[in-house]
């Protein structure tokens, strides 16, 4: 696509497209939205990228290249907080601090390990987005070549 | 560590220690393997000197599962064989497996995998007979079956070796399901799955009858017994020290072990030993008619196998002292010649390259040592005095003397048949004139035959210590104190009598082979065109074939794919709506002033959803999608629920993107209305869109009479968002479908990206694969 406007707007986006993921992951668990929605924003973003300058250039955006390990490593998050807890003898997906425990506030966000989880899923879900657009990416160019 | 548990790692740990050290280095592979199962020999060993504790410890008790092991008499006599054959096996295969592999043009590291499932079958018998929890019987007796399957399966690149294979796996594991049936009526009829505490508190009815001939199939299948018997000679397609190893220790072994080890339960009905008599006699007639007529060496032993195990199972079925221990001395008698035998064959195939009798003869200048050995193997088998087979004929025609004079003639007419085949099988490799060149054969070949065959003579001569372990294995079988006493009688005896008829007899038939060899061969042939074996072949070929079908209906095409999924759930609901009373289900409520917009919005996505289904070119089908879409999280931000307009918003502008990229992908000259593809006739194409559009029509219609009725039913009332909605703030929460995916329902949602995670791994590999094409 050669058009300039939108490369410009696309470029411009990019930060504020992140932002407002980063805002609603922290906003998640006293606002709409959550760990998921803010990794789709945030792959739009980069994909937004692929649309505008080509797969050559967006390909060359740090979370592109390592979207498998993002991804991977959300999943890895997740899943701990998912099994730490039955190393310590709790059923799986136990939560703290427990209901009746102080948690510590940041602003309206308060830090529990459910907000951990939502981050795994965050991390996953914008890593297979962007991985999965850019293997298909490269397959078009294949095909087309 | 005590006896037993020492005997049970040792076993068991032979496999993985012998894989990893081959994974790592493959020249290290044979010695850890002989290591190894000479280390589990001297355990089983130590075992028979001064068996182990009980080990009882709980395993699942919500379930009564318990890790109950004991090296009783029969685990001893079972683990013995196991794991001494196997030692023998191993030693044999460190040379032939090299060589084999070198004639098959496979890589030398192919060994590892060889001797990790040879082990791993050691270790799961050994596992398998000192197992007192019927689901750890379960669990080895399936452990058996699959590593058979790898190993018979040894040449993969052969079709009939995969065949056979998969043949054995087939009989065995399907049998072995009627074993864990069993093996839960029983629990669910007694309440206990230690077979200690069945043996002491079973009282017969109904129920305990299917379970105990459920368990006796089971053993009859994994020992060949006719009908189920057409497997083993299949599996001769495995290299030779396989088959030296499953058909005469291990697997075969394996199914008269539980009977042996079910023997308490199975002597309470009086009909189910009739059977046993009935289906040994008939293995024992099938087997030697058929060994008496093979000319392949391997075969014939298959065959002889059949008919040995045969004479074990009619032995158990007589019963009593002379049955079942003599049956224990039979199952040590015979795994020591047969293994001995097979061993023969190859080492005979390695050194002429001949795998029939008619291409070998006069080996006995040339292999000396062998000829001696194998001779004594045989003779042992064959029953003749001063080898420990004598004994096992012996026990046999006392049991049949007991039971009848039929039986005793059927008897003697067995021992007839196995004296000839074993007499011809010897005769025709070391006996008469040279035939072919022969090429000396590595000592390794010939040692383990060299001591199988001496031991067969040493119990001939001194058959106290291995009447003892037999004893021991009888006296758990049967409950009693008894002992075997074998020694020569030389007087005028009913058993002395009866092997001199089977002696004499078998030499005479083994002398007039020239007149009845084709005769048989007769009967052999229309074996194979109406057996068993046609029967599973045509069930296999059938069952393939339904599957194919359905699999062609589903996979022909995305249409028939969506169709597939379509027309049955849309047949469920009419199921459903005919069924259900369906008097007030369908309500058209009232519409107030502020429902117009939602209503408006419906109707968007209503005509972007007909749009889609008008075929066009597939760019505007997709944008109409997207149109469906849109409009929906419009409707849910509508219906106050802005968690899932959002969710709706971004899946929808992914899905569209995505979209559009994939439709760079679809050629260019079917981009434009082209709906039916362009390689079908004119005929076929019109009649699939009529398809299409009818289940279309009619799985649409169904979908709006679902929705329909669910939404015309008020929402009931107690439902436990409530209680989702009262609890979001003790989690430390406002919004409460965030709480409920990362905590309440937090596992589902741990599933659900795990499942994200690895569709990704599936697409990755997916389109990489597509590259390297």
């Amino acid at each position: 696509m050669n058009n300039g406007m939108a490369r410009q707007a696309a470029r411009l986006l990019l930060l504020p497209t992140w932002m407002v993921a980063f805002a609603i992951l922290i906003k998640g668990y006293s606002d709409s939205g959550d760990g998921f929605s803010a990794g789709v924003i945030a792959a739009l973003g980069v994909i937004m990228q692929y649309v505008t300058y080509g797969t050559a250039t967006a390909e060359k955006l740090r979370p592109v290249r390592y979207a498998r390990q993002i991804a991977m490593a959300g999943l890895l998050i997740a899943l701990s907080v998912a099994f730490v807890p039955a190393l310590r003898g709790q059923p799986i997906m136990t939560h703290y601090p427990g209901p009746d425990r102080h948690a510590v506030h940041l602003g309206s966000l308060e830090l529990t390990t459910p907000f951990l989880f939502d981050i795994g899923v965050f991390l996953l879900v914008m890593g297979v987005c962007i991985g999965v657009f850019d293997l298909l990416a490269h397959a078009t160019r294949r095909e087309r070549s | 560590m005590n006896a037993t548990v020492f005997l049970l790692l040792a076993a068991l740990f032979a496999a993985p220690f012998t894989a990893a050290f081959g994974v790592a280095r493959s020249s290290l592979t044979r010695p850890v393997a002989i290591v190894t199962s000479a280390i589990a020999f001297a355990a089983a060993l130590y075992n028979a000197f001064q068996p182990g504790p009980i080990i009882d410890k709980e395993w699942a008790p919500a379930w009564g599962l318990r890790l109950h092991f004991e090296a009783d008499g029969i685990a001893v006599l079972f683990a013995l064989l196991a794991t001494g054959i196997g030692l023998a096996v191993i030693v044999y295969s460190s040379v032939y497996i090299p060589i084999h592999l070198h004639h098959e043009h496979r890589a030398e590291a192919d060994q590892t995998r060889f001797f990790a499932f040879i082990l791993l079958f050691m270790g799961a018998m050994t596992g398998l007979v000192m197992a007192q929890d019927l689901m750890l019987i379960f669990l080895f007796w399936d452990l058996t079956a699959i590593a058979s399957y790898y190993l018979i399966g040894f040449d993969s690149q052969k079709r009939e070796a995969r065949v056979s294979a998969f043949m054995a796996l087939t009989v065995t594991c399907i049998t072995a399901v009627g074993f864990l049936i069993g093996a839960l009526m029983l629990d669910a009829e007694y309440g206990s799955f230690q077979l200690p505490t069945l043996i002491e508190t079973i009282t017969p009815n109904y129920e305990f009858d299917i379970a105990i001939v459920l368990i006796v199939i089971a053993a009859l299948a994994k020992s060949a017994q006719a009908p189920l018997h057409f497997w083993l000679p299949r599996a001769m397609a495995a290299p030779t020290p396989v088959s030296a190893y499953l058909h005469s220790a291990a697997m075969v072994a394996a199914g008269v072990f539980l009977i042996g080890r079910f023997y308490p339960l199975v002597e309470l009905r009086a009909w189910l030993l009739d059977a046993l008599i009935v289906v040994g006699i008939a293995s024992m007639l099938t087997g030697g008619l058929l060994a008496l007529t093979r000319d392949n060496m391997k075969q014939l032993l298959a065959y002889s196998t059949i008919a040995q195990y045969g004479y074990i199972v009619t032995m158990f079925g007589l019963g009593g002292k002379a049955g079942v221990f003599g049956a224990m001395f039979a199952v040590i008698a015979h795994g020591l010649g047969k293994s001995a035998l097979f061993l023969t064959a190859g080492a005979v195939t390695e050194a002429t390259g001949a795998r029939e009798l008619s291409n070998v003869g006069g080996l006995r200048r040339a292999m000396p040592v062998l000829a001696i050995a194998s001779g004594l193997a045989a003779a042992s088998l064959a029953a003749i005095p001063l080898t420990m087979g004598f004994f096992k004929d012996e026990y046999f025609f006392e049991a049949a003397a007991h039971h009848g004079r039929l039986t005793q003639v059927i008897a003697v007419g067995a021992a007839m048949m196995t004296f000839s085949y074993l007499t011809r099988f010897w005769w025709g490799i070391f006996g008469g004139p040279m035939i072919g060149s022969v090429k000396p054969v590595p000592v390794p070949l010939v040692a383990p035959i060299a001591v199988l065959g001496a031991i067969s003579l040493i119990g001939g001569l001194w058959p106290e210590p291995f009447a003892r372990v037999a004893s021991n294995a009888g006296q758990v079988a049967l409950r009693s104190d008894d002992a075997l006493h074998p020694a020569y009688h030389l007087k005028w005896t009913v058993e002395n009598a009866m092997a001199l008829c089977a002696i004499g007899g078998g030499l005479l038939l083994f002398l007039s082979r020239r007149f009845w060899l084709e005769r048989v061969e007769i009967v052999s042939d229309f074996g194979k065109r109406v057996g068993p074996e046609r029967l599973y072949r045509g069930s296999v070929l059938e069952l393939n074939e339904i599957s194919d079908r359905i699999h062609w209906i589903e996979v022909r095409d995305l249409r028939s794919r969506v169709a597939t999924v379509l027309a049955p759930a849309a047949l469920m609901v009419v199921i459903t709506l005919i069924f259900t009373n369906a008097d007030s289900s369908f309500e058209v409520g009232h519409v107030r002033r502020d429902d117009w917009p939602l209503i408006m919005m419906l109707a968007v996505v209503a005509i972007a959803g007909v749009a889609a289904a008008i075929p066009r070119d597939h760019f505007s089908m997709a944008l109409a999608l997207s149109g469906v879409g849109f409009g929906l999280s419009v409707v849910f931000a509508l219906l106050r629920a802005p968690d899932v307009a959002l969710v709706a918003v971004l899946v929808e502008t992914l899905f569209g993107v995505l979209f559009f990229a994939f439709l760079g992908l679809i050629p260019r000259n079917v981009e434009h209305a082209d709906v039916v593809p362009s390689d079908e006739p004119q005929e076929v194409g019109h009649r699939h869109r009529m398809r299409d559009s009818v289940l279309a029509t009619f799985g649409g219609l169904l979908a709006f009479l679902v929705a329909w009725g669910v939404l015309s039913r008020p929402a009931p009332v107690d439902s436990i968002f409530e209680d989702y909605i009262d609890l979001t703030p003790s989690a430390h929460g406002d919004a409460i479908v965030t709480v409920i995916l990362a905590d309440f329902r937090g596992l589902d949602t741990m599933g659900e990206i795990t499942v994200i995670g690895i569709a990704f791994l599936g697409i990755a590999t997916f389109i990489r694969r597509r590259r390297v094409r």
